[in-house]
């Protein structure tokens, strides 16, 4: 308990001290209230926000649109990744392809898909689902590469057919991969879900953000801000939760 | 090699099918201009048009903001890794700080900053800080204890250690950092221009789809697309040339 009062206690300190300070600065009028409310009013909002239940609502919008948008480009993206890893002809014909479209930020591709699917939630689905795509595919294709040799001729030789080797064998083999590609494409996800919303939305926690903005309730605005982080932290947490249940019988190679 | 021959065909059949169904009216929709008249209005704009100031409007304020995130990063990441007290003190903070997706952190600065470049370029700044920061307290934190013990052994002064020892011993984690950041930073470029901005090619690429300009708006994505390829391999280039030297240690 001493232990671990030493290491969380400088950083809790001085995030106290911070937030004690902004206090009272704009107490004391040193910081205009209108652009840095002080921490205990955004408390207070964000309290509000909870009891009234009015966080539930934009929230399971954003959190919707987010995990349709995954499942979509997660699941394309592990098939198409084995694929690729699996049959050089495979990879060779998408590579090319891949590699042109990858450089291309996810954000850049939000105005055409407004143009072609409004701004429904097709269009956010449809950004989300391609911002995830990559990263996924990316790291599939790396794991699955990578895949010991001797596995899958070991496979070969005892008979087992291409489709059940892909998802008994290869799969596992590459699933520390594919995680890292999940953990880094939930985030990616996560900003075009926002992004998204802020460009062309109705709905959702990144709408509210930039609408409490434009109508300069503040408060309101920091309070969706730390919903958006608070949920952004838990998504992290809950992919390493995932990761160390599925993954717990994986020790990386290499050791210094 | 073959594999990748049939990729390169694969684009170019794409691109072609493009092309052609759009000029033969099989799809008729003002949202699918033909590849050609994308690049036709590319060279145009480039030529007659001010193209070449919106790409070095976006371009100043990413260099500005990057090197100032990478210089903040570094010279944090080399605090964190050498005086842990700091660390403990300020990484709570960090890591409250990095899960913010950066579009969220935009309305706040607009407040704070207006819509002008200060906000673009402190955003900018913000996103390149967190990778390189972190990598380089990786860096610095994980040099080779070997090296270190030799120099210890031979009574080097802490100063001699520090610049011969673990600053190149940090250099290639700075490097990944900062290539990591280099394409965040673009990223962050391009999308604040697109929230809140009055120019630049973010701006520019949300001002065409206003205008339903689509060959303008496609055009723009490939510039984007072109400025991220050019950056990164530029990137690489330069990487190379400093450390020739390294290979990761299995």
């Amino acid at each position: 308990m001493g232990r671990w009062l030493a290491k969380v206690a400088p950083g809790g300190i001085v995030l106290v001290l911070l937030l004690w300070g902004i206090e009272e600065a704009v107490d004391a009028g040193l910081v205009k209230r209108s652009l840095m409310p002080a921490p205990t009013d955004i408390g207070r909002i964000l309290w509000e926000l909870f009891v009234d239940g009015q966080v539930a609502g934009p929230l399971a919008e954003t959190l919707a649109r987010l995990g349709i948008g995954f499942a979509i480009g997660a699941t394309l993206a592990v098939i198409m990744g084995l694929a690729m890893g699996y049959w050089p002809r495979v990879y060779g014909l998408f590579e090319p392809l891949i590699e042109l479209l990858r450089p291309i930020p996810k954000a850049a591709l939000v105005p055409p898909l407004v143009l072609f699917l409004g701004v429904g939630d097709a269009m956010k689905i449809t950004s989300i689902a391609l911002a995830v795509f990559f990263p996924v595919l990316i790291n599939t294709v790396q794991g699955a590469r990578g895949v010991d040799p001797v596995l899958i001729d070991t496979a070969r030789t005892l008979g087992v057919r291409p489709l059940p080797l892909l998802r008994k064998i290869i799969l596992p083999a590459s699933a520390p991969f594919v995680f890292a590609g999940i953990r880094l494409s939930i985030a990616l996800g996560l900003i075009l879900a926002v992004i998204s919303e802020m460009i062309a939305g109705t709905g959702g926690v990144g709408f509210l953000i930039i609408d409490m903005q434009r109508a300069f309730r503040v408060r309101q605005m920091y309070a969706w801000i730390v919903i958006l982080a608070v949920v952004g932290y838990l998504l992290n947490l809950l992919i390493l939760a995932a990761e160390r249940r599925f993954l717990f019988w994986y020790q990386a190679t290499e050791r210094t | 090699m073959l594999g990748r021959r049939s990729g390169l065909l694969l684009i170019a059949i794409l691109l072609l099918s493009w092309e052609m169904t759009s000029r033969t009216g099989l799809v008729t929709s003002e949202n699918w201009p033909p590849v050609s008249a994308i690049l036709a209005g590319l060279v145009h704009e480039t030529l007659y048009g001010d193209l070449v100031q919106v790409i070095g409007a976006t371009l100043s304020r990413f260099a500005l903001g990057y090197v100032i995130g990478i210089c903040a990063g570094v010279i944090v990441g080399f605090t964190f890794a050498l005086v842990p007290f700091v660390r403990r003190m300020f990484e709570p903070i960090i890591e409250l700080l990095r899960p913010i997706p950066a579009p969220a952190l935009v309305p706040p600065l607009v407040l704070f900053l207006g819509v002008d470049d200060l906000m673009k370029v402190t955003i900018i700044a913000v996103t390149a800080f967190f990778p390189v920061a972190i990598n380089t307290m990786q860096g610095a934190s994980g040099v080779e204890p070997i090296y270190l013990a030799v120099a210890r052994t031979f009574r080097t002064g802490p100063t001699r250690v520090l610049m011969k020892i673990i600053m190149p011993g940090t250099l290639p984690y700075v490097l990944a950092g900062m290539r990591i950041s280099l394409a965040l930073a673009l990223v962050v470029t391009v999308v604040s221009e697109m929230i809140a901005g009055a120019s630049g090619v973010g701006y520019y690429l949300v001002l065409m789809q206003y205008a339903v300009r689509s060959a303008d708006m496609y055009a723009a994505i490939f510039v984007i697309a072109a400025l991220g390829f050019a950056l990164n391999a530029a990137f690489l280039a330069a990487e190379r040339r400093l450390i020739f030297w390294y290979a990761p240690v299995p």
